[in-house]
Order: structure tokens, then C-alpha cells, then sequence
């Protein structure tokens, strides 16, 4: 067997075995490869061929995923509006089964809807009331009523919440602790409203004058305090205390009354004066009293110093609530004595506290307490009271006659029922109103000049004596001399007191005596502690002397002796 | 829920803004075709009391909307309402109206639920609440 190439290469021009020759051959199976080509090509083709209609079934798959989409879509719509009808259906269907219930019961039905829907409103009414109530409740339990303020538990908290944040931050801040001076005085001469409404304007001027992120509370009473949260130095507590003060000194229009007030501002900063907010508010109220001792209308920072005097100052007003009660004050007579006749003519009534633990405390130490704190009144009417007594007593006892003297405060002036209770302490003490005198200082006669008169006029229409303590210290106005029923004047003691080594207090003695007598009145000097003083006041013709020359003051038995012999101690 | 809210409220604002002829009474034509609905529900007293509550709620901000009982007859049922709108301007007073339906309609949906209140709306104003399109359904 002819060994043949079964891949064509075989030599060409040579016969092979089917007679054809290499060429042949050749062609043949160059023909063939192309035709190969050929068909492999067409299958090519018929690959895209069919990757294209694969392509083309899947577009149109999706084509028709689309379209069913659409028309599930349009199905969807159409079945909602079908709901749409349905339900309007439902409910031509519910009106016409509504005709068939009884209308007893479809009326009842509507009741009882009716009913519950009223009852969860009214429900609603009244947790909403409860709610408003309570936030009510809220606001008035951290806010002052009559000024909308935040009290003194707000402030507290606030003031708290201030020192936490300086202490994370390194700042500081200070409390400003203030109270109206002499505002009490308006209350009682002008009525609580006007009080209440000049309250609420102080109240206003304060918010005014400080930044929103500052806090200004009503502490109770005419005290106010103002937080300033942040502060860079006291400087700035400073400022803003000269601010307040010089704002509030603008006159505030209450009741077409033109009312000028003043503060006194004691100042406290943290970290410097406390830790916590208890301490820097007691602080700033320390150093507010310091700032009204030294003349009101001012500010003062606190000093630790002021702790020892504020706890005196805390425990003499503690003791003076008790003292009233346990009888612990004693009235001591001073005499005053006629230059001429060298005869007690008079006596003053002046107070003493005999403290159990501190014995007897002389008036300076407890009266400014005293009148800050408001027992001034009751204390004052104890006086009167005990002195007018003690007068009936020594008449009855068969002494000589004598005017006792008692001093009258403003707030006790200004007291509504001052009139009736001098009145009534008259009746009840069964002393005859010509041996009462009543002393008054000039700032007391000053205020009000109207309702001074009226009272004044009173007064001597009962037959009580009135007199002016302290001459030529205060205004020293002459027309109220003139205008009022006034009987004495004390020439104040620190004339009295210069009147041999000052020319100029000479002279003014000499000129109120003068005056004193121009106007008939009796003049009485105070402080006369010398020989030379009461030479001096013998040549001036003055009427009376008071002071340690004559007498110091003593308790009403040693007094009694002195009226009994008519003798004076020697001085 | 707050989304329902949300369309209810969106639904009550375009209808209060629609120009030219939303005047007192459009705004009243809006209120008869909800009593229509709910009166049968929960009678002549519950629907007075929603609406009292309603414009108590609504005054706080349009003190001008009338307070008081609804009248008795049925035709006259919104005067006070109209009486109040006529009284503003009308931008204010479809301010007011859109306030007072969409508290009267928030006070229904606490009581009854947004779904029955979004029918009863839908009955009310031929509105479809259903979907967030908000199509109005032509009558």
C-alpha cells in the first residue's frame, strides 16, 4: 500500500492514487480550506445571528415585562377606582340598610358616638387644663407674683448652675444683693399699691439694665438680687452696680406721683466670696448692709471682715423678736430742767435693751436693726405705752407734774392708726394728753407735708405736746415752724457741745433760740455737759437744758427720788 | 402616620389655595360636604363638639374665627364661619380655614383613626387619599 499524505503535502505534479495529480490536489484542498472558511464564517454569522436574537427575544421579553407592568399598573388604577366606587356603593348601601334599622336605633347609635366622641374631647379639655395647670403651678412656684421675677428658689438653682459653668470654664461671676432704701416708708405713707407698683417698676428698670443672660430676682419684700452669669473682672460688677443705681435714680411715675427712689447694692463674686450659691448670696446681702451704713445709694463689694459683724448684726435681730416678748427693754428718764429755775420740768423716755446674756445694750446698737427690720412699730408703741404708764404713775403717787417726753419714729408717724393709738394709749393709761410731748425729727415732718399737718393738727387738737428733735441738723425750714403746732425745739447736741470753742455753733445757737423765741416757742438745749454750756445758754435766755450736767438718764425709782427732793445730783 | 398627616394637610392647603373662586363659600361648600359625612357617624352633637374644639384650638392663632355653638338648621349650619371669613382678608381667611380643617380633621383622626378619617374625606371631597399622588377624583 502507497504510503499517501494525509495532509496534502504531498510532492506536487506527482500521480497519487486516485490518478489526480499534486496541483490537482492542491486546488482541491486550497478549495476546501476556503470552502471551510466559508462555512466556519456562515456559523459565525449564525452565532451572532443568534446572540442577536437572543438579544432581540430578551428586549422584547423585557418589552413585554414593561408592558405588563403598565398593565398591571392600569389594572391597579382600575381596581382602585373600582375601590373608589365600591366604596361609594358601600355606602348608597349603607344608607339603604340604614333605612331598614329601626331609627330608634340608628338615633341611639348616633348618641352613643356622639356621647363618646364629647366625652374624649372633654377629656382631652380637661388634661390639657391639668397640664396648664401644673406649668401654671411651675411658674408661680419659681416666680415672684407681683413682678414675674424668678424668686428665690429660681435664683438659687440659677445661681448654681452659673458657678458649675464658671468652675468647668475658669470664669467668674458675681451676685448683686440689693434693697430699696427707706421703701417702707413709701409703702406706709403712700398705700401697698403704690408700693406694689413702684415694686414693679424698680422690678422693669433692673431687667433693663442688665443682659439677657443675666438673671434678676425678687427675693421677697424691696430686696432684689442680680445675677451677672459672666464677668471678666469685679470691675464689671462694679459698672453694672453704677449703671442700677443711676438708672433707678430716674423718678418712677406711679399714680401721677413723681417717686424717686434709691438702692443700696452690696456685691459678691464667685470664686473669690463663696463656692457655692447659698454663700455668695449671703455674702452679697452682708455687704448690701454695709453700703446702707454708709449712706445708702450705693454699692459695696463684700470683705470676709463683714461675716463677724453680720453674725452681731443676725444675732442683736433674733434676740430683738424675742426681746419684745420677754419684756427685756426698760425705759430710762432723762431730765430736762428749766435754766431758770433750776427745776425738773420734763423727763425723756429713752430706751434700753437689757439683754440676758449682753446686759444692758445702748439704742444705737439695736434701733437701725430695728427699724430695717420693721419692729421699730411695735416697739415704738411699747414706749409710748410704758412711758405715758409710768407719767400716770408718778402723778398718782403724788409727785410733781412733769411732760414726758417720747420719741416718734416716720413708720410709726406714717401708721394709719398712729392718731387712734395715741389716743387710746391716753385712755387706757389714764394720762392727761398736756403732760405727753411727742419728738420729731425734721425728716419726719418733711415727708408729706399735707398728711404731716393733718396729723400734727390732730395731735394738738388733743392737747399733746410736739417738739423738734435734733434742730438745725436737718432742713431747718422755717415755714413748717410756722405752719405746724409745734411747742419745742431741741437744739441739736452737736451745736451744744461746741458752743464755747466754736463761734460759728455759738452763733447758731444763739439764732435758734432767738428764733425760738420770736416764734414763742420753747427752746431746749441738748448736750449741755458744762457749767460754761449752761452759762452760755443762761445769757441766750434759752428755756431748757438736757445732758449729763443735769442728769444722766435713770430708772424710773431714781427718778422718782429726784422729783421727791427737787434736788439734782451734782454733775 | 405622619406621613397620612402629612397628605392630609398637603390636600386641605391645595384646596384652600386654589384660585379663583375659594371664597367664604368655597370654604364653607368644603365644611357642609364633611358634615354631610360624619353627622350620620357621630350625630349632630359629637360633630358640634369636634367643631367647638376645633375653633377653640385654631383661635389661638386666628382670633377672628367666631366661637360658639353651630346652628341647628343645616343650611345655616357655617354662618358664623362665613360671617368670620368674609371679615378678612382672603388670604387670611383661607389661611384660617386651612388652620381650622386640618385641627378639626387631626381631632377626628385621634379619635377615629387616619384611615376612616382619610374615607370619610375622600367621600366628603371626592379626594383619593389612597396613594401619595393625591389625585382628585372628578365627580
Amino acid at each position: 500500500m502507497n504510503k499517501s499524505n494525509n495532509d496534502g503535502t504531498s510532492d506536487a505534479g506527482s500521480p497519487n492514487q486516485s490518478g489526480l495529480s499534486r496541483q490537482q490536489e492542491d486546488k482541491l484542498a486550497a478549495s476546501a480550506e476556503k470552502d471551510m472558511a466559508r462555512r466556519e464564517s456562515v456559523v459565525v454569522d449564525d452565532e451572532a445571528t443568534v446572540v442577536r436574537r437572543e438579544k432581540s427575544i430578551t428586549q422584547r421579553k423585557e418589552a413585554v415585562t414593561r408592558r405588563e407592568n403598565v398593565a398591571e399598573s392600569r389594572e391597579d388604577a382600575a381596581h382602585r377606582r373600582e375601590g373608589t366606587a365600591t366604596l361609594r356603593e358601600q355606602v348608597i348601601h349603607t344608607a339603604d340598610t340604614g333605612q331598614a334599622i329601626p331609627s330608634d336605633q340608628l338615633s341611639m347609635m348616633q348618641q352613643a358616638n356622639a356621647q363618646l366622641v364629647i366625652s374624649v374631647i372633654e377629656a382631652q379639655k380637661l388634661a390639657e387644663q391639668v397640664e396648664t395647670t401644673k406649668a401654671q403651678l411651675h411658674h408661680l412656684a419659681h416666680h415672684d407674683v407681683l413682678t414675674g421675677l424668678p424668686n428665690r428658689m429660681l435664683l438659687q438653682d440659677r445661681v448654681s448652675q452659673a458657678i458649675e459653668l464658671a468652675r468647668r470654664q475658669g470664669t467668674r461671676l458675681a451676685v448683686l444683693f440689693m434693697d430699696m432704701d427707706r421703701f417702707k416708708y413709701i409703702n406706709d405713707s403712700l398705700g401697698h399699691p403704690v408700693g406694689d407698683q413702684l415694686l414693679q417698676s424698680v422690678a422693669k428698670c433692673l431687667t433693663d439694665c442688665v443682659r439677657h443672660s443675666d438673671t434678676v430676682s425678687r427675693q421677697g419684700g424691696d430686696e432684689f438680687v442680680v445675677l451677672l452669669s459672666t464677668i471678666k473682672h469685679a470691675e464689671d460688677a462694679a459698672l453694672s452696680a453704677q449703671k442700677i443705681l443711676t438708672a433707678l435714680a430716674a423718678p418712677h411715675l406711679i399714680d401721677q406721683l413723681e417717686l424717686h427712689v434709691s438702692v443700696s447694692i452690696g456685691i459678691s463674686t464667685y470664686p473669690d466670696d463663696g463656692q457655692d450659691a447659698e454663700t455668695l448670696i449671703k455674702n452679697a446681702d452682708t455687704a448690701m448692709y454695709h453700703a446702707k451704713e454708709n449712706g445708702r445709694n450705693n454699692y459695696k463689694f463684700f470683705e470676709q471682715e463683714m461675716n463677724v459683724r453680720a453674725v452681731q448684726r443676725q444675732s442683736i435681730e433674733a434676740g430683738l423678736h424675742r426681746a419684745l416678748e420677754r419684756q427685756e427693754f426698760v425705759l430710762y428718764y432723762q431730765p430736762k430742767v428749766d435754766l431758770q429755775s433750776n427745776m425738773i420740768v420734763g423727763v425723756e423716755a429713752l430706751i434700753r435693751w437689757q439683754h440676758p446674756q449682753r446686759g444692758l445694750v445702748p439704742p444705737s446698737q439695736f434701733l437701725p436693726i430695728a427699724e430695717d427690720g420693721g419692729l421699730i412699730l411695735p416697739m415704738g408703741r411699747w414706749v409710748l405705752r410704758e412711758a405715758c404708764r409710768q407719767a400716770q404713775v408718778w402723778r398718782e403717787a403724788g409727785l410733781p407734774p412733769i411732760i414726758v417726753a417720747v420719741n416718734t419714729s416716720a413708720l410709726e408717724f406714717r401708721a394709719t392708726d398712729f392718731l387712734e393709738n395715741i389716743r387710746a394709749t391716753l385712755e387706757e393709761t389714764s394720762l392727761e394728753p398736756g403732760y405727753l410731748e411727742l419728738e420729731l425729727t425734721e425728716s419726719v415732718l418733711m415727708q408729706d407735708a399735707d398728711f404731716t399737718n393733718t396729723v400734727l393738727h390732730g395731735l394738738a387738737d388733743l392737747g399733746i405736746k410736739l417738739a423738734i428733735d435734733d434742730f438745725g441738723t436737718g432742713y431747718s425750714s422755717l415755714s413748717y415752724l410756722r405752719r405746724f403746732p409745734i411747742d419745742t425745739l431741741k437744739i441739736d447736741k452737736s451745736f451744744v457741745n461746741q458752743i464755747i470753742k466754736n463761734p460759728d455753733d455759738a452763733a447758731i445757737v444763739s439764732a435758734i433760740i432767738s428764733m425760738g423765741k420770736s416764734l414763742k416757742l420753747r427752746v431746749v438745749a441738748e448736750g449741755v455737759e458744762t457749767p460754761e454750756q449752761l452759762a452760755f445758754l443762761l445769757a441766750q435766755h434759752c428755756d431748757e437744758g438736757q445732758g449729763y450736767y443735769f442728769g444722766h438718764p435713770a430708772v424710773p425709782k431714781k427718778l422718782a427720788i429726784l422729783l421727791k427732793t427737787g434736788v439734782l445730783p451734782l454733775p | 402616620m405622619e406621613s397620612h398627616n402629612l397628605l392630609r394637610h398637603q390636600i386641605i392647603k391645595r384646596l384652600m389655595s386654589q384660585p379663583p373662586d375659594r371664597d367664604a363659600d368655597a370654604a364653607v361648600h368644603l365644611w357642609k360636604r364633611m358634615a354631610t359625612q360624619i353627622i350620620p357617624i357621630i350625630g349632630e352633637d359629637g360633630f358640634s363638639s369636634l367643631y367647638a374644639r376645633s375653633i377653640f384650638l385654631a383661635q389661638s392663632t386666628f382670633p377672628c374665627l367666631a366661637a360658639g355653638p353651630l346652628a341647628p338648621q343645616s343650611d345655616h349650619r357655617f354662618a358664623g364661619l362665613k360671617t368670620s371669613l368674609e371679615g378678612q382678608t382672603p388670604a387670611q381667611a383661607s389661611e384660617a380655614n386651612c388652620l381650622l380643617l386640618i385641627t378639626f380633621t387631626n381631632t377626628l383622626a385621634a379619635l377615629i383613626g387616619e384611615q376612616l378619617t382619610n374615607r370619610i374625606l375622600q367621600l366628603a371631597w371626592g379626594i383619593d387619599l389612597s396613594n401619595s399622588t393625591a389625585k382628585e377624583i372628578p365627580e
